[in-house]
């Protein structure tokens, strides 16, 4: 056993190196780890079919309560989370047909057309627009369309988009913290552990929302010179109308209301016993089924390789918790905080945030999964309040550099392929303090709720 | 105005590519762009080409960096990439253009009006043209000459398929050892021919 979990670990750690080193593709490194993992720790290893088929999970989506859960609380999974996949990839598929309709571009026209086009107000509206759209769309798909427009305007009424495009970068990352679809953590926690959507809202929504206020009087405050000085005079009748980025009015129509369902099934799955997966499912197939022959190139436009990614992330972490890696883990934090909750939180949280912080967030939260379990298991922590703090420091932290989450690394490189580069110091300076101050809060409020 | 044109001129360092170019943009009359795209770019978008310059033909910086679904952190790659886009926007308007490196001959190869020049020389008169140029010592222009080249096809083969100086990438591999003026005109005579061809 203990080859096999010198094994595991190893086969963890060059996953997470060469992940970080990004040479070669996310994907191809994690599905050749978790080949390995199969070979060398269930094969040579373990000698174990069993570890194999559980860490595999097919049979899980052969079961009903895959699709649908008749009690309040769904139990709680480990091995390749299939529910997490299936559902990211069905809002996938709805979210490709809703961009190549023009949905995006035209929210964010209608917005700016409504405040007519004054550079703070757009500043304001865009953040707040942001977090909403991140809590139910992944904040990479947010930040592409956010940031291509602001770029827009600011070259259409002269101003420096980098400040706007920080601000709406980070209330991407914290709107996907509010609710159980919004950022992949958060699916993985929620799908495993077993929490509803209502459960996200009211435990990290609240935060989130909070924080929000926090946030955007935070950033008002660091920019609002610097956009004070910008735009001028600006003839309305020279800016691109809302109307205009609507590619077709008939997919527009149909996309949005795909989106609203989707968003209403999302809200009620608990009470309505649909699990994500189902919803995931659904949505896709009707979005399919109603772009008529754009459905390829809607199917073309999914992100594959993200899908894979997790396939193969999900195995080699199942291969930590299998040989009982991460368990010795979570006994080491249990010891370390000496059983005591608030020490443990505080653990969790500031590890969380610092780890994503530089290294993908979402392998850091799988692994981490295993380890609250165990930890609430055998300290006898609330498991709920572990995995409010385990989100929100995951989804946080990444906030607070260029390469911490990947609506980061898009928006600053839409900024600087129009000539705005974003170096560290320059985003740093005002990311950090503000994923601090999101983790004080969101440490304080655990604190003050929960203890 | 007339047909369009394009040329993309690759150089090594020292091989008096950049003289030819400048040739070669004098006798068709086209404007030359090398690192002054840049400022191009920056005038036409309102922004600062020295802030952007320090990123320019770099190779992809470092440890820290990242990349998602084609998008990168690296500000130099992100330069990189609005040059090249940059570039296909002119051609896709029809301008006529010389072009020293940038990757021009990968980035544009679907224009059917482009000529791919690579110009290379014998290293004596690399060396002899450098220290000229630089009033410089014969070891330190070899030394600057090494340097250059290895910038410069790190930068490309970076972004490029087709490596640097591959013969199978250029219509023409000239050596500048006739002298940069004979060079220009063979290369004209070339692009002269070909346009005749066509018509």
């Amino acid at each position: 056993m203990m080859i096999a979990k010198i094994l595991a670990l190893t086969i963890f750690i060059v996953m997470f190196v060469l992940i970080i080193t990004d040479k070669i593709e996310k994907c191809l490194v994690t599905l050749c780890c978790g080949l390995a993992t199969a070979v060398f720790v269930f094969g040579l290893s373990m000698h174990s079919m069993s570890a194999f088929t559980e860490t595999l999970n097919v049979r899980n989506i052969f079961t009903l309560g895959f699709w649908y859960e008749a009690g309040s609380s769904a139990e709680s999974t480990s091995g390749v989370n299939w529910a997490t996949i299936i559902f990211l990839a069905g809002m996938m598929i709805m979210v490709e047909g809703m961009a190549k309709a023009g949905f995006f571009r035209w929210l964010c026209m209608t917005i700016a057309k409504l405040v007519k086009y004054k550079v703070i107000p757009i500043f304001l509206t865009f953040m707040v627009m942001s977090f909403v759209l991140a809590m139910f769309i992944d904040s990479i798909t947010v930040i592409l369309f956010l940031a291509a427009v602001t770029v827009e305007l600011a070259q259409l009424l002269k101003f420096n988009p980098v400040p706007i495009i920080l601000s709406e970068i980070f209330c991407a990352n914290l709107g996907g913290s509010a609710t159980m679809c919004g950022d992949p953590p958060n699916i993985i926690i929620g799908t495993s552990l077993g929490y509803s959507f209502a459960d996200f809202v009211t435990n990290t929504g609240l935060i989130a929302v909070i924080s929000l206020v926090v946030i955007v009087a935070y950033f008002y405050l660091c920019f609002r010179k610097e956009l004070g000085k910008a735009g001028g005079d600006v003839d309305i009748s020279k800016m691109p109308s809302p109307k205009s980025a609507i590619t077709d009015k008939k997919a527009f129509a149909i996309s949005t209301v795909i989106f609203l369902i989707a968003v209403a099934l999302l809200i009620t799955h608990a009470q309505t016993g649909l699990t994500v997966a189902f919803i995931g499912t659904f949505i896709a197939i009707i979005t399919l089924l109603t772009s008529g022959k754009n459905a390829k190139a809607i199917l073309k436009g999914v992100d594959y390789k993200t899908l894979l990614f997790f396939i193969g992330l999900f195995f080699v972490v199942g291969g930590l918790e299998q040989t009982g890696i991460l368990e010795i883990f979570a006994q080491f934090i249990g010891k370390v905080s000496g059983g005591n909750i608030m020490v443990m939180i505080a653990i969790i949280i500031w590890v969380s945030a610092i780890a994503s912080a530089f290294i993908d967030n979402i392998p850091f939260a799988a692994t981490m999964i295993p380890v609250i379990k165990t930890l609430s298991a055998t300290t006898g922590a609330d498991l709920s309040v572990l995995s409010w703090t385990l989100a929100m420091g995951t989804d946080i932290g990444g906030s607070a550099t260029p390469i911490g989450a990947s609506a980061n690394v898009v928006g600053t490189s839409i900024a600087s392929r129009e000539g705005y580069p974003v170096t560290w110091g320059k985003y740093c300076k005002v990311a950090v303090p503000a994923t601090v101050i999101v983790i004080l809060l969101s440490m304080v409020s655990i604190y003050v709720r929960y203890l | 105005m007339g047909e369009q044109l394009i040329i993309a001129v690759s150089r090594e360092f020292g091989s008096g590519g950049h003289a030819v170019a400048q040739l070669l943009s004098e006798k068709y009359n086209i404007p030359l762009y090398d690192s002054n795209l840049l400022e191009d770019i920056a005038d036409q978008k309102n922004l600062d080409a020295q802030a952007l310059g320090k990123y320019d033909e770099k190779s992809k910086a470092s440890f820290f960096t990242r990349s998602v679904r084609g998008f990168s952190t690296s500000p130099e790659e992100n330069l990189a990439w609005m040059q090249f886009k940059y570039l296909k926007s002119m051609a896709d308007e029809g301008k006529s253009f010389v072009i020293v490196g940038r990757c021009a001959e990968e980035v544009l190869k679907e224009n059917p009006n482009l000529v791919t020049i690579f110009v290379l020389g014998n290293m004596e008169s690399k060396i002899h043209r450098i220290m000229e140029r630089y009033q410089t010592t014969r070891d330190k222009a070899v030394k600057l000459i090494e340097q250059q080249d290895k910038k410069r096809k790190t930068y490309h083969n970076r972004y490029c398929q087709g490596k640097w100086g591959d013969s199978r990438n250029y219509d023409i591999c000239i050596n500048s050892r006739l002298g940069v003026d004979k060079t220009a005109d063979i290369i004209a005579q070339f692009i002269d021919g070909e346009r005749e061809l066509k018509h």
